[in-house]
């Protein structure tokens, strides 16, 4: 208990003597562990959007003109039963009249988009899921080619190709923003380790003489040590606080308003976000300070 | 106490500071280790203390040989042996009091066993009256006595005084050496290096001389001998 009260002014104490020095470290902790939270937080967002749209990589619709009569649907849909890559048991027909209502489902919050909707202007649809998703461009050139009354088919989609361009461009982002982390993470634990120098140096005397009398070598150490975990420790709430910040007034927005992309954050995302936030931080400033110590601090 | 063994220390550059010296010190000695500047004084010392390592040779203190020791039990060599230096080493931002507490605090000891010990063995060095003035209301001859009572707090077998009247009133010299001589009697072995040669010739203790690195002499109550 003395030992503890001992160590903790002494950092306090030595906290408080370079403090420009010491707000500046914690700057860079808490830039480069709120950017860390903000890449991971982004990514999360982007990446179950992909996994939201990537359920429908299998998938290939079929757009129908209105023009189709019963038997021309019929034998179109016999046709893609038929297609040996498509899994005949996932061949489902749509109407106009459910498309609509799918669309209202899933707008309920912005009625503006479909209020004023007098005749209903979407197709009547087939959906059909292939047995493997990489054959989605094959099973989508057949159609295109093969399928009967092909002057009734409207439209072939599938959405893979656009998820790839996606995928790549996010992709990008997170491998900058890793990079960034990294090297801001570094720039973090000199600053750290500069502080605990400084501190080293204006207590050689003292540490002189806590050598002479017998001081151990972890007595003399922790004070540093602590030094530079709090530096890391403060930094990281400030990064969370900004992270948090961040979600309830940006992403929290996005997510509202931009309900079509299905942007989301995984449930638990920052239950697990933030302890790492904070471990990170603990982690800068003990090697900012094992850093100083090693180089500056002969015991 | 201390034994020493062939110790040779060679510093870079090929400097000998300390040649072959073998020589035994038994518990509750009082040696002066005398001789010219540059002549091995400190660098026997440092050894003692374990700041700097021996070239060759084996140093034991209380039959432990300190060469063999192991890094993080230095610490513990250093509270056997108290030691006062010519620049008196003192902290000029804490008191008389807390100056000597600290050599208490950084190795464990509990705050109210410093209460107790600290005002008596500032007493014992005539400082009980100025617990808390600053080292810089001081004189000289006072800041060495605090330094010699933080040395002497944690009762080591052993005091190394470094040239402790260097930065003393010539007149005030005389009470420093009967303090450690105080020290002495009650039982712990100091070796006092110096090259004061009045004090050494008042007080007739056993003398080490070296000079360029080897005993040149080794006397019980012996004299400076050097002019």
């Amino acid at each position: 208990m003395n030992k503890i009260a001992y160590f903790a002014s002494e950092t306090w104490a030595s906290l408080r003597k370079n403090l420009i020095l010491a707000v500046a470290a914690i700057a860079v902790v808490a830039v480069s562990l709120g950017i860390l939270g903000m890449v991971v937080m982004g990514w999360n967002m982007f990446s179950n959007m992909i996994k939201n749209a990537e359920r429908k990589v299998g998938e290939v619709d079929i757009y129908l003109s209105d023009l189709t009569t019963e038997e021309e649907r019929a034998a179109i849909e016999a046709f893609l039963v038929s297609i040996p890559e498509v899994d005949p048991t996932k061949v489902t027909y749509k109407t106009k009249d459910q498309a609509l209502q799918e669309f209202k489902e899933r707008f309920k919050d912005q009625p503006e988009l479909w209020e004023y909707i007098d005749e209903n202007p979407l197709p009547n649809s087939y959906e059909l899921m292939t047995k493997d998703p990489k054959d989605v461009g094959l099973v989508v050139g057949r159609i295109s080619n093969e399928a009967p009354f092909r002057d009734r088919i409207e439209d072939v989609k599938s959405a893979s190709s656009a998820i790839e361009k996606l995928e790549n461009i996010f992709d990008k982002f997170r491998q900058i923003g890793i990079v960034g982390v990294i090297a801001l993470a570094i720039v973090a634990v000199l600053l750290v380790s500069v502080t605990i120098q400084v501190a080293i140096f204006a207590r050689r005397r003292e540490i002189g003489i806590m050598k002479l009398v017998g001081a151990t070598n972890w007595f003399i150490r922790w004070p540093f040590v602590l030094e530079g975990i709090s530096e890391g420790l403060v930094g990281s709430a400030v990064a969370i606080l900004v992270a948090l910040a961040v979600k309830v007034w940006i992403l929290d927005k996005l997510i509202e308003n931009l309900q079509f992309l299905r942007l989301s954050l995984s449930p638990g995302l920052l239950a697990v976000l933030f302890p790492c936030m904070v471990l990170g931080g603990v982690v800068i400033g003990a090697l900012g300070s094992a850093y100083a110590l090693g180089r500056f601090l002969e015991v | 106490m201390i034994r020493m063994r062939r110790v040779t220390k060679i510093y870079k550059g090929n400097v000998y500071a300390l040649e072959d010296i073998t020589l035994d010190i038994e518990k509750g000695e009082f040696a002066f280790l005398v001789g010219p500047s540059g002549s091995g004084k400190s660098t026997f010392i440092k050894l003692l203390i374990k700041e700097e390592e021996p070239t060759s040779g084996q140093i034991y203190i209380a039959d432990t040989n300190i060469s063999q020791l192991r890094k993080w039990k230095v610490p513990y060599l250093r509270r056997k042996i108290g030691c006062v230096f010519q620049d008196f080493k003192l902290l000029p931002h804490k008191t008389v009091y807390q100056n000597v507490a600290y050599a208490m605090e950084v190795t464990g000891k509990s705050r109210r066993l410093a209460e107790q010990q600290v005002p008596e063995v500032l007493k014992l060095v005539g400082l009980g009256h100025k617990l808390d003035a600053f080292p810089d209301e001081l004189s000289g001859g006072e800041q060495q006595r605090v330094a010699i009572a933080r040395a002497f707090i944690n009762r080591p077998p052993i005091l190394l005084a470094d040239e402790p009247t260097g930065n003393v009133d010539p007149s005030l010299a005389e009470g420093i050496v009967r303090l450690l001589e105080r020290i002495n009697e009650a039982g712990t072995t100091v070796i006092m290096a110096t090259h004061d040669k009045a004090i050494v010739n008042t007080f007739r203790k056993r003398v080490i001389a070296l000079e360029n690195g080897r005993i040149i002499r080794d006397q019980d109550r012996g004299v400076y001998g050097y002019e």
